[in-house]
């Protein structure tokens, strides 16, 4: 079943045009990778996929589920079940993460028409999803983020996307600034969310975490749109050829 | 006004108070001429139509369950428009804590207007010893309740905290119907060597409430105190908080959250006099700004002379939440001494889009997620109350007023 399908999404930030006819369609149940040199609009297509201010979207269409995803506020759009977790999560001093965790789970539970979660059925959920990701108990009282190393924000992202159980997540290069145990810890996160419900789009820069998080399809991204796209062996032979190999592809 | 004082002056008995009155008389009511009262226009809580008078005895009815929504603890002192109300208060008996209703007034002739006014007209205050080596794990709370008044309150405290003793106060303002009211409550705390002292001031009472505050701290050696300042809600608020710290190796701690909408106005002064070596003083007043309202911060810290060794720390944060609102803010540091570490500083804000967009992704939204963040801003002041009860009941009473549910 179609999930999200992008159609030739044009883009652009500060009147620079940065997507230039992205098209991509993904089904439940499916781990797309999105590969790419710097700059070539990895992030802004999830920023604009989230719904993120300050882009422009100037041509093309989003559909999430058959619906218009482009005219959604950021928050109706994770209330539809699109999650994005972050490269560089932000912290807010202040707020613990069992209060900003029930403050989401509710206000999407409220979008659906449902009640407030039961405080001990919310407790459960937590401990539960800590498990996941291998968080210690003092996380639930720590403030978002705050003070937190590299591999735990990221982490936490994953946890983050435990609990709310989204339909797609994507997830920007999760994968940046984490040592070998915890990108193990985050792909077996992400692993075991898996189901033939959800499907995940994954950018990355290296092909390393597509080890552990096997992709169904891989594609190329290069200068705002897709230049080639095969199974999991096309991030292999990216690995061994370089960037420059995809630069020629664009050109031809 | 002035009018008004010459009016009442024949009718005072006492010599100090009339000197008082004769004194503020002379000063003149406060202008926006004076330095003090640059930002603060104290007129605009005269035209409300308060006058000066000395307030009757005649006890206005106040339900005592009244008094339970407000109170966390068993000891409570409580005033009616300006005089202690006896069958309201209760007080948990401590051989070493000697507690009585008096005006407390003396021989006064600064150049202060609103401390002149107290001096003449105070009818009443609390006047509290607490003994020495006394540990009071009871909140003492003090309620300044005003009915249906036109007259000024002027309430006079004196607060005397013996060697070694420990001891938590709070004070509330209440309007218990709605009419305006205008309360001038001076405050002067006497804290011997190795005692350890929280105040809380929360000052809740709604926009129709005036107040004006001055609160004079003198501490010995090796205490420490601390002064937490909560302005939620009000009309015109004006807090003078002022710090002699005496005693070596003393610490003074002042902390303050204001949070402001519509055409609130809150102005806080503070100063701390270190006047001996080896001390530290902490100050953090937060404050959040919304629709047309005014923030007011002047925070001074004096280091004399004989005052090496001294640690002074002075921060005043601001989160701006509208177009229209304003804080003045102005953090000064007068050092004598040369073996000194002392900062200062000021900042105004508004809220990260990067922390709104984050909270967005996750299925909040704005205007939950705005609340939070604010939220997030006020509670590091909260969590510096020490009485879980009073604490908690703040925390619910922000989130409340910034409309989120935690």
């Amino acid at each position: 079943m179609t999930m999200l399908k992008i159609n030739n999404l044009h883009a652009s930030i500060d009147g620079k045009e940065i997507l230039k006819g992205f098209t991509l369609t993904v089904n439940a149940g499916e781990v797309h990778a999105i590969m790419g040199p710097n700059g070539t609009g990895k992030s802004t297509l999830a920023a604009v996929l989230t719904g993120k201010d300050g882009y422009e979207v100037t041509q093309g269409t989003v559909e999430f589920d058959g619906k218009n995803l482009l005219e959604l506020e950021p928050d109706e759009r994770a209330q539809q079940g699109v999650f994005l977790a972050f490269q560089y999560p932000v912290e807010i001093p202040g707020v613990s993460n069992a209060n900003f965790l029930k403050a989401a789970v509710n206000e999407i539970r409220k979008s659906k028409g449902q009640d407030n979660i039961a405080p001990n059925e919310f407790l459960k959920l937590m401990r539960e999803k800590m498990e996941l990701v291998e968080m210690s108990k003092d996380f639930i009282s720590r403030s978002v983020n705050q003070g937190f190393s590299g591999g735990e924000k990221k982490r936490n992202e994953i946890f983050q996307m435990a609990m709310l159980d989204p339909k797609l997540a994507i997830l920007d290069e999760t994968d940046s600034g984490l040592d070998i145990d915890a990108l193990r810890i985050v792909a077996n996160g992400v692993n075991k969310l898996r189901t033939k419900d959800n499907a995940f789009v994954v950018i990355t820069h290296y092909q390393r975490l597509l080890d552990y998080i096997v992709p169904d399809f891989v594609h190329v991204m290069y200068n705002g749109q897709i230049v080639k796209s095969g199974d999991k062996s096309l991030a292999l032979e990216l690995e061994e050829k370089g960037y420059d190999w995809v630069k020629e592809l664009e050109i031809v | 006004m002035i009018n008004e004082l010459e009016n009442i002056l024949p009718s005072v008995k006492n010599d100090h108070q009339k000197a008082s009155l004769q004194n503020a008389i002379a000063i003149g009511v406060p202008s926006m001429k004076h330095e003090e009262w640059k930002y603060t226009y104290y007129n605009k809580i005269l035209q409300q139509g308060f006058t000066p008078a000395f307030v009757d005895d005649q006890q206005p009815s106040v339900e005592k369950e009244f008094i339970d929504e407000y109170a966390v603890s068993e000891n409570r002192i409580v005033f009616v428009n300006g005089v202690f109300h006896n069958e309201l208060s209760q007080f948990n008996s401590h051989p070493k804590i000697n507690f009585w209703n008096s005006n407390n007034i003396s021989e006064s002739s600064t150049k202060d207007f609103l401390l002149e006014l107290n001096n003449a007209l105070a009818t009443d205050g609390v006047f509290l010893e607490i003994g020495d080596h006394v540990v009071s794990e009871e909140l003492i709370e003090i309620f300044y309740i005003h009915t249906n008044s036109s007259a000024i309150v002027n309430l006079r405290n004196k607060i005397k905290v013996g060697k070694n003793a420990q001891v938590k106060l709070a004070e509330y303002y209440i309007n218990y119907d709605a009419n305006p009211a205008y309360s001038n409550i001076v405050t002067e705390i006497e804290i011997a060597q190795d005692a350890i002292v929280e105040l809380d001031k929360i000052q809740d009472a709604g926009n129709l409430f005036n107040i004006t505050d001055n609160t004079f701290v003198k501490q010995d050696r090796n205490s420490v105190v601390t002064v937490n300042t909560f302005s939620l809600t009000g009309g015109i608020t004006r807090n003078v908080l002022q710090f002699d710290v005496n005693g070596e190796h003393a610490t003074a701690n002042m902390n303050g959250l204001y949070l402001l909408e519509n055409e609130e106005h809150v102005d806080n002064r503070t100063l701390v006099n270190h006047n001996v070596a080896n001390c530290e003083s902490h100050e953090l007043y937060k404050g959040i700004l919304g629709g047309k309202s005014t923030g007011v911060f002047n925070g001074k810290i004096i280091v004399k002379q004989p005052a090496q060794k001294t640690n002074a720390f002075q921060s005043n944060r601001n989160l701006l939440l509208s177009n229209d609102a304003n804080i003045y803010t102005k953090p000064q540091l007068e050092i004598f001494a040369d073996d000194v570490k002392c900062s200062h500083g000021a900042t105004s804000s508004q809220i990260e889009d990067s922390e709104l967009f984050y909270l967005q992704a996750r299925g909040i939204g704005k205007e939950v997620a705005r609340g939070l963040l604010v939220y997030a801003f006020a509670a590091e002041m909260v969590e510096r109350v020490k009485n879980e009860k009073l604490r908690n009941k703040l925390q619910s009473r922000i989130a409340e007023l910034l409309k989120i549910e935690l």
